[in-house]
């Protein structure tokens, strides 16, 4: 008997199939860290934010004493407040614009880890794809485990876990970014309305679809809410728009990161690294 | 004579290297220190439902937002512990160098040497018993300002059930000011075995 001239597709699949598992986990640590940071960074900025918002009423409502002589100085401070203010809001809003960008990486990366044939005679395999050309190849190497013990799905099943994580939290934090940049103390009539509902950039409703994170027969944003429970309603308090312990209560949950677990993130990293044998951060 | 002067000049040198450590520990104690302050301050306010705003709506924030903090606390006062046990090192080594020292006067022996030697000096070097005097004086400055420290860390698991802004503020300044371990004191004490490098 000949041997064929190229090797069978199942023989080319194994190898194929560890270094893109290999590649997409690394990919998956290093987005995990960009979004810690980047949610760090924000925060930052609403800090900032809420400090210069509360400034200014300050200022707005102070009696400066002697000072008030001296001509438009509270309209001077409060404008430079208001500038301040702008430059936080936008920071914040790109922060938060970036988190979003790094989820929708995570989806792509959760459905990219199975491998599929490709070129004539199925000769040489392509690293990873959302779905195959031929209905009958599933991609996982007949539920073969790549590595030793762990088939495709229970890598995929830990990448999902992971990622819902980031999911829900980004949807609680989009709740915070809300009435973050929501704060004004100037004239009513500039104060934004809160919704839930109204994008906070332009395409992020379909950024939002993308990460499931949008429901498309609502026409809205599916609620933010905690790991394990349900939000049946959201109703935007506005009343106490400038309230310092409020907007502490709010820095404080996006410090908090009430959906991820950092001890189950370190778990599933760690363990996925010792069955794929290499260190993931 | 000269050359035990030498000899316990070395090991002056030895307990600057320790000092050195010791300076760097007590700023990672301070920045511990105040994250646990924050966290602790925030508690009462995080624990009002009056003051979640919209966060209302989202079922189990209250609870959920509560035990993160709870458990970054946790954490801050374990890795507290860790360095205290650093300190209580550094302790321990100040106090064999000053117990080696005084072997050193006694030649390995038992006998003591006459007050008239140990307090003979020869220009401006150091007498034997100010060199003894000061790595015994030094160790017991070291000492006393650990256990302050280790008194101050094990106030705080009960400040957290009846936090005060003033209280934390006190603790947090005895810390900072590390008054068993007086600088001027200790700088006289350097001046004096190094007196030579100085002129």
């Amino acid at each position: 008997m000949t041997e064929s001239p190229s090797p069978s597709p199942s023989r080319l699949w194994r190898p194929a199939a560890q270094r893109n598992l290999r590649n997409q986990w690394a990919n998956l640590s290093s987005y995990k860290h960009k979004w810690l940071t980047l949610s760090s960074s924000a925060r930052s900025h609403a800090t900032s934010l809420v400090n210069s918002s509360l400034n200014q009423r300050f200022v707005n409502a102070r009696d400066l004493g002697v000072l008030s002589d001296l001509p438009g100085i509270i309209k001077k401070a409060s404008f430079k407040l208001s500038k301040q203010q702008e430059l936080h809001r936008s920071k914040l809003l790109a922060s938060y614009r970036s988190m979003v960008a790094i989820v929708n990486q995570m989806m792509t990366i959760g459905a990219s880890m199975r491998c599929f044939p490709k070129g004539p005679d199925n000769s040489s395999m392509l690293q990873f794809s959302n779905s195959s050309v031929d209905a009958t190849d599933a991609g996982d190497g007949g539920g073969v485990p790549p590595f030793t013990f762990w088939s495709i799905s229970s890598f995929e099943k830990l990448a999902e876990e992971l990622i819902q994580m980031f999911t829900m939290e980004l949807n609680l934090k989009r709740l915070l970014v809300i009435h973050f940049i929501s704060m004004s103390s100037e004239d009513v009539q500039h104060n934004i309305e809160l919704s839930w509902m109204d994008e906070l950039y332009i395409g992020e409703f379909d950024d939002l679809r993308k990460c499931n994170l949008y429901s498309i027969e609502a026409c809205t944003p599916l609620l933010p809410k905690v790991k394990g429970r349900n939000t049946d309603k959201l109703k935007l308090h506005t009343e106490n728009r400038l309230d310092a312990d409020v907007l502490q209560v709010y820095l404080t949950t996006w410090l908090s990161d009430v959906n991820i677990d950092k001890y189950r993130l370190d778990e599933i990293f760690t363990s996925v690294g010792e069955e794929m044998n290499v260190t993931l951060v | 004579m000269e050359t035990m002067i030498k000899k316990y000049q070395q090991k002056f040198k030895k307990v600057k290297e320790h000092t050195q450590t010791w300076d760097e520990l007590q700023s990672l104690l301070l920045s511990h220190f105040r994250n646990a302050s924050s966290i602790i301050q925030r508690l009462q306010l995080i624990q009002d439902s009056k003051k979640y705003g919209s966060l209302k709506s989202v079922d189990g924030i209250e609870a959920a937002v509560l035990a993160k903090q709870m458990d970054s606390l946790q954490n801050i006062l374990f890795s507290m512990d860790k360095t205290l046990e650093e300190f209580r090192f550094i302790v321990i080594s100040l106090e064999k160098i000053a117990h080696d020292g005084r072997q050193l006067v006694r030649g390995g022996g038992s006998v003591q040497p006459k007050i008239g030697k140990l307090q003979q000096r020869i220009g401006i070097k150091p007498s034997l018993s100010d060199c003894l005097e000061g790595l015994v004086q030094l160790h017991d400055m070291h000492q006393s300002e650990y256990l302050l420290k280790s008194s101050v860390v094990s106030a705080l698991p009960t400040i957290t059930l009846g936090p005060s802004e003033s209280d934390l503020e006190a603790l947090q300044q005895l810390l900072v000011d590390q008054p068993n371990i007086p600088k001027d004191e200790v700088q006289f004490i350097y001046d004096v075995i190094f007196a030579e490098d100085i002129c």
